[in-house]
């Protein structure tokens, strides 16, 4: 019995001390692992996009993006999140929609500017986008819904059919339920630190719940991101007893003016 | 009781030499096995080859094979017995190393985690110590095969505890 326990020992000892050798070295630099995710991400940013804007017009009036700029920059800066790395395009499309792509491409579309009565609404929804960018999500579902050999492929200018699908699954297609809640407290976060209060943004989920049967085909967003009621009830839940600044980062003329130059 | 001792190597320097060196024939077994004695004991470690290939990257199946091998040759012969015994017993903390792996692998897919070195660290460990495993497997399936007695490391005189004649 002491032969074998002996035994045992020596063996464990063995193998915990090959692992913590192996421990010493940085894998992730030796096998430039790091740097291929990036690739990767770059390369499938950049092919996603190419797609969305051959096919869509994207908005450039500077009051417009600057005034989207303002509100994900606040976000960002309070919640110490580096918004140089984000690239914001904001497409002419009545959808009300708005998404993630790869290497934090933020896209949104007009038609959700227009839904929101008011930026903290607009501000819950980008602050959930942001959060799928921050915790990795995007990358997640791709790899769970199309696999890492075929992104690997289409990274390196792979078929434009598959390309195609994989953007309609980034697009209209929601994230697994616990990450749409884990985005929908984030964002809750983001809002809390900058001072915003994460109520309307509970509330624009109530409203397009309770039209749900009557929603316009375009309320995309919300039609893609089900339980909107459950979520939303989660959010006031979630704040309940939470000291809300009520803040604000553009002033109401700057609000009343985007959506005015969003109508037009 | 026949008795082979079986000094783990470093390893990284592992072939078949090295393995031939270290696990020596020092006794008999207590009895001469037969032909086909020799040859259901040597498909014991052969069942946990095959499945190792089919399973992949499942762990369980290799466990499984053995099993199933182990409990159909219940009630054969004390040396079959004994080799069914210490292929199964072989394969345990093989299940548990790989089973750790493998749900690490599944939650940086599919979960929160983010491949680190020391997952990778993890990873080249316990394919190591499945690449050891699976030559010295082979090296005892030839043996046994040839009617010699071969007893591992640890798992030799952990059979020795559970197998009676």
């Amino acid at each position: 019995m002491k032969r074998l326990l002996i035994q045992f020992a020596l063996l464990a000892t063995v193998f915990f001390g090959t692992l913590f050798l192996l421990r010493q070295v940085n894998w992730l630099s030796v096998l430039k692992i790091e740097k291929a995710t990036k690739s990767l991400d770059e390369n499938l940013g950049k092919t996603f996009w190419k797609l969305y804007s051959e096919t869509e017009q994207e908005i450039k009036d500077h009051s417009i993006t600057a005034a989207i700029d303002s509100l994900v920059e606040t976000l960002c800066d309070d919640n110490a999140i580096d918004k140089t790395n984000i690239k914001i395009h904001i497409l002419n499309k009545d959808e009300v929609n708005a998404f993630t792509l790869p290497n934090n491409y933020l896209v949104i579309y007009t038609g959700l500017i227009k839904a929101c009565d008011n930026e903290a609404e607009l501000l819950g929804v980008l602050g959930h986008e942001i959060a799928h960018m921050e915790k990795n999500h995007v990358m997640k579902k791709l790899v769970k819904e199309i696999g890492l050999s075929v992104l690997i492929s289409m990274s390196s200018g792979g078929s434009g059919e598959a390309i195609k699908e994989a953007a309609k699954v980034l697009s209209s297609t929601a994230y697994d339920r616990d990450l749409e809640r884990e985005a929908d407290l984030a964002s809750v976060e983001y809002l809390l630190k900058s001072n915003i209060d994460p109520e309307p943004f509970a509330n624009f989920l109530f409203k397009l719940s309770e039209n749900e049967d009557d929603l316009p085909e375009q309320a995309f967003w919300i039609s893609t991101h089900p339980e909107s009621r459950e979520r939303a009830e989660n959010i006031i839940a979630y704040i309940k007893g939470k000291t809300i600044k009520k803040n604000k980062i553009l002033t109401p003329k700057q609000w009343v003016e985007l959506k005015k130059e969003i109508v037009d | 009781m026949g008795n082979f001792g079986f000094d783990f190597p470093c390893i990284g320097q592992l072939d078949l030499d090295y393995l031939q060196t270290y696990m020596t024939l020092k006794n008999k077994f207590s009895y001469e096995p037969g032909e086909h004695e020799a040859e259901k004991a040597s498909n014991s470690y052969l069942m946990s080859l095959i499945a190792i290939i089919a399973g992949l990257p499942l762990p369980i199946v290799n466990l499984l094979a053995t099993l199933i091998f182990y409990l159909s040759n219940r009630k054969a012969t004390y040396f079959v017995r004994w080799h069914c015994t210490q292929a199964l017993v072989s394969q345990f903390p093989l299940l548990i190393m790989n089973s750790f792996g493998f749900w690490w692998t599944i939650s940086i897919l599919f979960g929160d985690d983010k491949i680190s070195s020391n997952y990778i660290a993890y990873i080249f460990t316990i394919i190591l110590v499945n690449v050891f495993e699976f030559v010295a497997t082979i090296y005892t399936a030839v043996k046994t095969r040839n009617g010699h007695h071969v007893q591992w490391w640890f798992y030799g005189p952990l059979t020795n505890l559970i197998c009676k004649p």
